[in-house]
């Protein structure tokens, strides 16, 4: 594993988040489970479907890297402990603008 | 500098091909991501926080004209634009994709480069004084024996699989520009009755448990150098611990062994080796490898240049330059340029396509086509005529590669910190950059001297914070970014790990707090020729201290 993050509580809503193996991009699964590197096509799952999603997530090896949970509120947003990090995967370095998602 | 024979080049082709085959399966889903980390990291490839990030080696910090070329071109081709120079003297792209890299790396071996020995747990890329070669304060040129210990340590079977990471650096200066006593191995050239040879250092490092090396012997001959290595790294090898990552660096080997049982132990091992398998390194070899690093051909000239001088009269932010990006030369009539990767409001040692372009060209018409990277994450030109220097500068000046600050306050080291980096808890760049805001003005930059300012975003010290003359040190506290303030660090001859000022700031207060530091230093100094370290180690904490939190 590349990543080691914090454990989330069962009842957290959980969006799977890894990156593309082909490409490094940042990608998170959809709610149909495809793969999508456009931060509003988070999928959130909760409870056991969100280990199973995981699971599933951890047997695409050739397509994503090293998926782990992130924590979200429940209408996808970036939350809890590991915000600025997780939000900082989301928009792009803030230090670049050129290099934020969605610049041009 | 030194030239591939047919050796390194199929070493170098091979290793691509190997690596293309190992991406290919990674692709298809036949190597899981463990099975595949350790191969790329062999290869310099991390997943970092967006994408990959791929290191390449610039042994001892050297460059060509050429070199820097191919890595404008892959910045331009394969990843955004730009790449990063670190401390230690390589450079990284940080938005490369898997697919790619092996046609990079194929780019690379043409011009002579690779990404070995840039990761995992082997002796890394060697470094040294960028200034080497040039500079008046040294015993010889350290580059031939850092190549040798290149060649000496690259695929060296026995040590392909060290407890950690390894580092060696060389210096041949009075001056350490090196920070040797902060490497794993640190080596100081010396002359003794007529003889080279090599002080070394053992046991240095930063990171969580920052360590100054212990001195383990005086002088070891250069005959006996290699040797000598290989029964420090026998030591290491045999006894550094396994079981424990944040112990296995050999910093901790030697202060559980204890600097005379671990002398005791190299000694040993060094006496077994020479009297079994001693490396006889043949003197044509030597020979061979130092013909490489023969000093460039310079003119003739007068130490005063008209030219130089006339310019400096006529152009004020030039002669504000040549007081901070010059240093005195070992030939009359040249010196050595730094070229700032530090201009305000830029991630520090970035580099765009366009300015490594504009580098190689300056570097080919006035540099006798020698670039150096220096840990401080600058490109140094070692040997530039005083007559060439303002032409030199306007070009620099265009492409936004002229800042006037080499050694000064916002020439400062950081690493990527969260904006980047997978371990990083805090943001170093933005931090940074507001200190460079602060103390924006390079008149009051020049007037309160030199100033080392080094930034980590996390207690690995890639920021190299622990020997800043002011380290700071990202910390993440539920979520909430703080930063630790160390003072009265050094990396030089007098290597010093610096000491905690008190509890971290927030961000946006510690700009505010240096200036009040920096005020302070400016009360406190006999005259403008005492450095602020040099205040700090006669005045001692106290003072600072109760400046960078008067407003707390």
């Amino acid at each position: 594993m590349t990543s080691v993050r914090p454990k989330l509580k069962p009842d957290q809503p959980k969006a799977v988040t890894a990156w593309d193996t082909a490409t490094g991009k940042v990608v998170w699964m959809a709610d149909d489970g495809s793969w999508s590197d456009d931060p509003a096509r988070i999928g959130v799952f909760i409870g056991e479907e969100a280990d199973t999603r995981l699971e599933q997530a951890s047997r695409q090896e050739g397509t994503v890297t090293d998926p782990y949970f992130m924590q979200v509120t429940e209408t996808g947003d970036v939350d809890g402990r590991e915000t600025l990090r997780e939000s900082i995967r989301v928009n792009g370095p803030t230090v670049h603008p050129q290099f934020q998602r969605g610049a041009k | 500098m030194y030239r591939y024979d047919e050796f390194d080049t199929q070493i170098v082709k091979e290793r691509v091909e190997q690596f293309r085959g190992q991406v290919a399966r990674r692709l298809s889903g036949e190597l899981k991501e463990d099975e595949f980390k350790p191969l790329r990291l062999q290869n310099g490839v991390y997943l970092q926080l967006h994408a990959y990030m791929l290191r390449i080696a610039i042994p001892y910090g050297q460059l060509s004209p050429r070199q820097m070329r191919k890595l404008a071109h892959i910045a331009r081709t394969y990843d955004r634009g730009y790449g990063h120079f670190t401390t230690r003297q390589n450079i990284q792209f940080n938005w490369v994709a898997l697919k790619d890299i092996p046609d990079v790396l194929a780019e690379l071996a043409e011009v002579e480069m690779h990404a070995i020995q840039t990761s995992g747990n082997c002796i890394r890329n060697v470094t040294s004084d960028h200034y080497a070669g040039a500079t008046k304060d040294e015993v010889m040129d350290p580059r031939p024996w850092c190549e040798i210990i290149r060649q000496w340590s690259t695929f060296h079977p026995e040590f392909a699989f060290l407890p950690r990471k390894f580092k060696i650096a060389v210096t041949a200066a009075e001056h350490d520009r090196a920070a040797i006593k902060v490497h794993d191995i640190g080596l100081n050239m010396r002359r003794k009755d007529g003889e080279v040879g090599f002080e070394v250092h053992v046991g240095g490092g930063q990171g969580r448990t920052p360590h100054i090396a212990a001195k383990v012997s005086d002088f070891v001959p250069e005959s006996e150098l290699l040797d000598y290595l290989e029964a420090i790294m026998r030591v290491y090898n045999r006894f550094g611990r396994r079981d424990n990552k944040y112990k296995a660096r050999i910093k901790i080997l030697v202060s559980e062994t204890g600097e005379d049982e671990f002398r005791k132990l190299v000694e040993e091992e060094f006496a077994a080796q020479r009297d079994a398998e001693k490396i006889a390194l043949p003197q044509e070899e030597i020979d061979r490898i130092h013909a490489y690093f023969e000093p460039p051909k310079l003119a003739g000239k007068d130490a005063v240049s008209e030219a130089f001088d006339k310019a400096k009269t006529a152009d004020a932010a030039f002669a504000r330059w040549t007081r901070a990006n010059l240093h005195d030369h070992k030939v009359e009539g040249y010196t050595t340029v730094t070229v700032s990767l530090k201009p305000l409001g830029v991630a520090a040692g970035d580099a765009t396509d366009a300015q490594m372009d504009v580098m190689a060209d300056v570097a080919e018409a006035y540099g006798h086509g020698d670039l150096r990277v220096s840990h401080a994450q600058n490109i140094v030109l070692p040997h530039v005529a005083l007559d060439d220097v303002y032409e030199l500068y306007r070009k620099l000046d265009a492409a936004g590669l002229a800042t006037p600050n080499e050694g000064l306050i916002s020439d400062m080291i950081v690493c990527p910190g969260l904006d980047y980096c997978n371990l990083a808890n805090a943001r170093s760049i933005p931090v940074g950059m507001a200190i460079q805001e602060a103390f924006s003005d390079p008149d009051d930059q020049a007037d309160i001297g030199k100033f080392h300012i080094n930034i980590s975003g996390c207690i690995n010290a890639c920021g190299h914070h622990h020997v800043g003359h002011v380290g700071i040190l990202g910390v993440d506290r539920k979520g909430e970014e703080y930063y630790q303030i160390t003072l009265g660090g050094r990396a030089d001859e007098k290597a010093t790990i610096g000491q905690m000022a008190g509890p971290g700031l927030k961000a946006d207060d510690v700009p505010v707090a240096l200036k009040r530091l920096v005020d302070r230093y400016r009360e406190l100094r006999t005259s403008k020729d005492e450095t602020f370290i040099e205040t700090f180690e006669r005045e001692g904490m106290e003072p600072f201290k109760d400046a960078i939190y008067a407003g707390a």
